[in-house]
């Protein structure tokens, strides 16, 4: 007997092209997807847990549901593998927990997209690229599961561009945003092992960001001169936490990580070095007042306001996410900035795993 | 022989809900005025407001602040806004 069958299923004739229909019905996110089968869909709802009528979530701004039954259609024509359910399904209970605002990250002007970073053994298990071109193409896992991710906020929470979307531009990682951390690689604690989860446990990071932007740095040999290229990364005006505060994210390359190791530095004095230093002044957020008193609500209360200010990039040293990735080879970094205050970052436990310790977390998601 | 095409965008469950009925006149009512925190907002609505204001003649005009433009109001503060006002006027400002 089929698991499935709540979901209307339109008969079409024999010999239609279903990769065309599935194109005429909009149900695409620009690229061709796999037509599931009655098959497909039964595997991948197994995969979930069976039960395909369970409702995982509602996906806004559309607030679709997303029972396991939609959940295994998206993510067959994503072209997953069923063992890349649980981090698609971990990743969207992350992006619908209220405190990361999927409604705004959704329908914002601004080009934000939902990055997700996978730790835990089942990066390594489902065969994800955490190596040389992670943000790139060319391995199925970090490929699909973020298409999987992305078909859902487009089909079931109806992130048409647009239409509920308005983002002025968008980016490249609207198509797929995810990679996982290269902890093998990385002298460091992994970050979900940083925030109270236990090293053998999986989870999804989901921050709503910004592209990458590359750092480079040929010439340092220790901890702050590495770090302070990625201080000036993060020292502009530009990008949205410098006038929206918020969350960002930085990814270190394993040399980087390396020669910042070296020095004897752990995470936290990462963290608190970049945030030390990254600033912005005052003034020049405000164009020196020349288009009107500015005093900008949407950063915190405490930032000085007078034009000499040197205001931070984000709150706090906790409002850098930092991760290791990337290939063996090159000196280079990414700094990675948030949408800003209007979202909360999310981790979460996949498939159940809940923190040893850390921050405040509930039903297996914490707050960042 | 059919084949079959499967519907990925799951159901929709929401109540329709009519507006609510519109006044005639604007003068004498109680005006709340919501600020979303958006960029001009404020400038866009102050300048709204009084024009309003000096064409209409309210009994009150009383200002409120969303704690973020992207996220919804509290329910607390909309209840206050609807106890204490006859029309709301808001607006963004990019």
């Amino acid at each position: 007997m089929s698991a499935t069958g709540a979901v209307r299923a339109d008969a079409v004739a024999d010999g239609t092209d279903l990769v065309e229909a599935y194109f005429e019905r909009g149900w695409t996110d620009g690229l061709p997807v796999v037509p599931p089968t009655r098959a497909r869909i039964d595997i991948m709802v197994e995969a979930l847990g069976g039960d395909p009528a369970f409702l995982e979530c509602k996906v806004p701004p559309r607030w679709g549901s997303l029972t396991r039954e939609v959940l295994a259609i998206n993510l067959v024509m994503a072209g997953c593998r069923p063992d890349y359910a649980p981090v698609v399904r971990a990743a969207l209970l992350a992006l619908t927990q209220t405190a990361f605002n999927l409604n705004g990250v959704q329908a914002t002007t601004h080009m934000a997209a939902p990055l997700v970073i996978v730790n835990g053994p089942i990066a390594q298990r489902i065969g994800m690229n955490a190596g040389h071109n992670c943000f790139g193409s060319g391995n199925r896992a970090n490929a699909t599961i973020g298409r999987a991710i992305r078909l859902v906020l487009l089909n079931v929470g109806g992130g048409t561009p647009g239409d509920l979307d308005k983002a002025t531009l968008g980016h490249p990682g609207k198509y797929s945003y995810c990679i996982a951390e290269n902890e093998s690689a990385s002298p460091f604690a992994p970050y979900h092992v940083d925030k109270g989860f236990a090293a053998e446990d999986s989870t999804v990071f989901a921050i709503a960001a910004e592209p990458p932007h590359s750092v480079t740095n040929h010439v340092a040999n220790d901890a702050r001169g590495v770090l302070d290229s990625i201080v000036s990364a993060m020292s502009t005006i530009a990008h949205n936490n410098a006038v929206s505060s918020g969350h960002c994210a930085v990814v270190l390359g394993i040399e980087h990580a390396r020669t910042i190791a070296g020095s004897g530095w752990k995470r936290a004095d990462i963290r608190h070095y970049l945030w030390d230093r990254a600033r912005n002044r005052f003034g020049d957020l405000a164009f020196e007042h020349r288009y009107g008193r500015i005093h900008n609500r949407n950063l915190p209360a405490w930032y000085g306001r007078d034009l000499e200010s040197r205001v931070p990039v984000v709150p706090s040293p906790d409002n850098i996410h930092l991760f290791v990735a990337g290939g063996e080879a090159g000196r280079f970094s990414a700094f990675i900035p948030g949408w800003g205050h209007m979202s909360n970052p999310v981790l979460r436990g996949i498939d159940g795993a809940a923190p040893v310790s850390g921050p405040v977390c509930v039903d297996g998601a914490c707050q960042l | 022989m059919t084949l079959e095409l499967f519907d990925p965008r799951g159901v929709v469950e929401a109540e329709a809900r009519a507006l609510a009925r519109r006044p005639a006149a604007l003068a004498g009512l109680r005006l709340g005025v919501l600020d979303n925190t958006k960029w001009n907002a404020n400038r866009l609505l102050r300048g709204a407001t009084a024009k309003l204001r000096a064409t209409h003649g309210f009994a009150a005009v009383t200002y409120y602040r969303k704690e973020s433009f992207s996220k919804i109001a509290a329910p607390e503060l909309v209840d206050e806004i609807a106890a204490a006002n006859d029309v709301v006027l808001t607006a963004i400002g990019d």
